[in-house]
């Protein structure tokens, strides 16, 4: 391991660095080695935090979800299961953070998000809310990198700008690892379950994905049709290739495909409108 | 194909779409799709709490909008690197046919 991406592992596997955790994950994190908490223990200390909770409830009801109206946390817990509430609890303010210059990465969050979960419906997949979340979540390892080493992004920005070339190829080249790794280390040091890690950490690289490469293969999928919509700019200009493993994983053919475009590209209409509702208050 | 706030639907335009009451796919419809939408059927739209419908082509243009070959532009961009690939060029077919129907370019039927 070179210095450069073994400072960058430490500074990101050092809670302390991190954005402030609210410390409503602090106790969420202690409880989930008890199996004896239950929902209601569980949804009793999110619900002591209100801005978490108004945030958790926000995203719950986002496109990426197919819920109508969920209006109280222990109702989120049940319908999105613990993992997906705390990875949202998380990710809401991690976003928080960066505010409205990524909005972006955002947009595109929200529409692989979205993505993930119509592609894991339509091939009747269990567990869609995780892999709407781990969707809504791949990209996180960027915002990091943002926040941390806000120098090394704007040197990576640069060069992907200059010579033509993806996110991934530029950050390897500037600091040694790149976002999907990043994203990867978080999930980690947050505890979140290996089936939104490794989504996250493999979704340029499905083939890596040992134990949930049928989730992995989805968000890879998502992120591609996402980029390939045009829709909101998250930084990436071209359409990554799409891997032949994930196409075989998932079985694909194209009249799936065509099916599912149609149906995001309707998709894409409400998660516009949600992002900006989000961004006007 | 083109989604359109109720408020700018006009008599006229074709539905593509079926229409349901509170815009929620239970029930019956309450109105199929390929109907010529008149006045009277948007009021009644109104009061069943319809807010968005589907139409045929690309009728209501925005400002800003893109035309349909400033779009295919961009598509080309954004798949200059992987026309290589065959799965991506099925993708870059896909997207490019849909951007042509729902532009309401020519393989979109019209009854204007
Ligand atoms: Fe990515
Ligand atoms: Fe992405």
């Amino acid at each position: 391991m070179t210095s450069k991406r073994g400072d960058l592992k430490k500074i990101i596997m050092d809670t302390k660095t991190l954005p402030t955790l609210p410390t409503v994950i602090q106790k969420l994190n202690s409880l989930s080695d008890n199996d004896k908490s239950s929902v209601q223990e569980m949804a009793k200390i999110v619900t002591s935090d209100q801005v978490i909770s108004a945030r958790i409830l926000r995203l719950a009801n986002s496109p990426s979800y197919g819920f109508y109206r969920v209006s109280t946390i222990s109702n989120a817990m049940i319908l999105l299961g613990v993992n997906v509430v705390k990875s949202l609890a998380l990710s809401s303010s991690i976003f928080a953070i960066m505010e409205k210059d990524i909005v972006g990465l955002w947009e595109h969050s929200l529409g692989v998000g979205a993505a993930a979960n119509l592609i894991a419906r339509k091939l009747g997949l269990p567990e869609c809310e995780e892999i709407a979340t781990a969707g809504l979540l791949h990209d996180i390892g960027k915002v990091i990198i943002s926040i941390k080493c806000s120098e090394a992004e704007k040197e990576i920005l640069k060069l992907v700008r200059e010579r033509r070339i993806y996110t991934m190829e530029a950050e390897m080249e500037i600091i040694d690892t790149d976002h999907a790794e990043v994203g990867g280390w978080l999930a980690k040091c947050w505890f979140l379950p290996d089936k939104l890690g490794e989504p996250i950490a493999f979704h340029h690289d499905v083939a890596a994905s040992r134990n949930h490469r049928i989730k992995t293969a989805v968000v890879h999928i998502a992120d591609v049709l996402i980029c390939a919509s045009g829709f909101s700019n998250s930084g990436e200009s071209f359409v990554p290739p799409i891997q032949k493993i994930a196409w075989d994983t998932l079985k694909l053919n194209e009249q799936i495909l065509a099916e599912l475009v149609d149906e995001i590209e309707d998709k894409l209409v409400e998660v516009k409108n949600f992002s900006l509702e989000m961004m006007a208050d | 194909m083109q989604k359109i706030p109720l408020m700018l639907a006009k008599a006229g335009m074709i539905l593509a779409r079926d229409v349901f009451r509170g815009n929620s796919p239970i029930g019956m419809p309450l109105c199929g799709k390929g109907t010529e939408l008149t006045d009277s059927l948007i009021v009644r739209f109104e009061n069943m709490d319809v807010q968005t419908v589907h139409v045929e082509g690309h009728p209501v243009w925005e400002e800003g909008e893109c035309s349909v070959d400033d779009l295919l532009r961009q598509l080309d961009s954004r798949f200059s690197k992987t026309l290589q690939e065959p799965l991506n060029v099925a993708l870059y077919n896909i997207y490019k046919a849909y951007l042509t129907r729902c532009m309401g370019g020519d393989s979109d039927k019209q009854a204007r």
